[in-house]
């Protein structure tokens, strides 16, 4: 607990907490990265899946830089968000599976990066993915968009 | 304001009163909805701007379905929000620039609508947009932005 007393007593923790504009600034920016990370990785999960075969499956990579640009202002935003209130935001179990389903989404997604990428580079981006490619697709939406749902409700848990 | 309080009073405002996990669960919704609105709405916008040129822009386009989607979610859980509220949002001034900046978008949308489908879209076939659509794209990027903002700042005003 002593870590967290700490964060939130330094001038950033502070200076999101105190300043007028501050925590509602990064909230909109954790809105936007959301809707930057939900959108490419939505698609190319789906497209994993078999939405728009039209999409050339290896092309799809191109759309990592828009959820890379969208993880990092999440991690910056979120990072500021919890140093402005660390006891409270540790306390939530909601805040907890959060953290968790991030973890997962992330390593899901990096070993769904090896997978297509690798077996469509090989075989030709025609090939349909593996049934265990598409599980892994699929798990990934669950992660992402339960990160969505659980962070919602972290102002309303215990 | 008669009106606000007449919508406060309504039974879907009790509902959301009574029972407790109503809000929450049309607040999540709300930014389930936003993330497939914005979130596709990108990607189309930054499409057009370039973005990922190896992807066909015409499937792109496609994408509309799920910004549908998103609105419509959008639509429905804003509206639930704002009965329970209505007294505290109506007068919100994030809210009024929101509602403004809603508009906006919609009509910016509505001209690429017709600029995809008066041209016979043959620069989504040969994937040239117009230096016009390019504009309507960057101009929607910030509607977009202005409207999660501005959504944003109502609990803080």
């Amino acid at each position: 607990m002593g870590f967290l007393e700490w964060l939130q007593a330094t001038w950033v923790g502070k200076l999101v907490a105190e300043s007028l504009w501050g925590y509602p600034l990064l909230e909109t920016i954790h809105s936007i990265g959301m809707a930057m990370m939900i959108g490419s990785l939505g698609l190319i999960n789906l497209r994993v899946l078999g939405y728009k075969p039209e999409l050339p499956l290896l092309d799809v990579r191109q759309l990592l830089p828009l959820a890379w640009i969208g993880f990092t202002m999440n991690a910056l935003s979120g990072a500021l968000l919890f140093t402005s209130d660390a006891v409270y935001f540790w306390d939530k179990y909601t805040f907890r599976i959060k953290m968790i389903l991030i973890i997962l989404g992330g390593i899901n997604a990096s070993l769904l990066g090896q997978r297509v990428f690798r077996q469509a580079a090989a075989a030709g981006p025609t090939l349909p993915p593996a049934a265990s490619t598409k599980v892994i697709a699929f798990l990934s939406l669950v992660f992402w968009f339960g990160a969505v749902i659980a962070g919602r409700l972290i102002a309303y848990a215990p | 304001m008669d009106f606000l309080v007449w919508l406060e009073g309504t039974f879907i405002a009790n509902a959301i009163r009574t029972i407790p996990w109503l809000y929450p669960m049309f607040e999540t919704g709300h930014y389930i909805g936003l993330s497939l609105l914005v979130g596709g709405i990108m990607l189309i916008d930054l499409r057009v701007l370039g973005f990922a040129r190896a992807l066909p822009l015409k499937s792109m386009i496609g994408l509309l379905p799920f910004v549908w989607v998103g609105f419509a979610i959008n639509v429905f859980t804003g509206s639930m929000l704002f009965i329970y509220g209505a007294t505290n949002f109506g007068p919100n001034r994030a809210f009024q620039v929101k509602m403004a900046f809603l508009v906006l978008a919609g009509l910016n949308a509505l001209a690429f609508d017709l600029a995809v489908r008066r041209s016979g879209s043959s620069w989504v076939a040969a994937d040239r947009p117009p230096a016009f659509v390019k504009g309507v794209a960057t101009l929607s990027l910030f509607f977009w932005v202005c409207v999660v903002t501005t959504g944003r700042w109502m609990a803080y005003l």
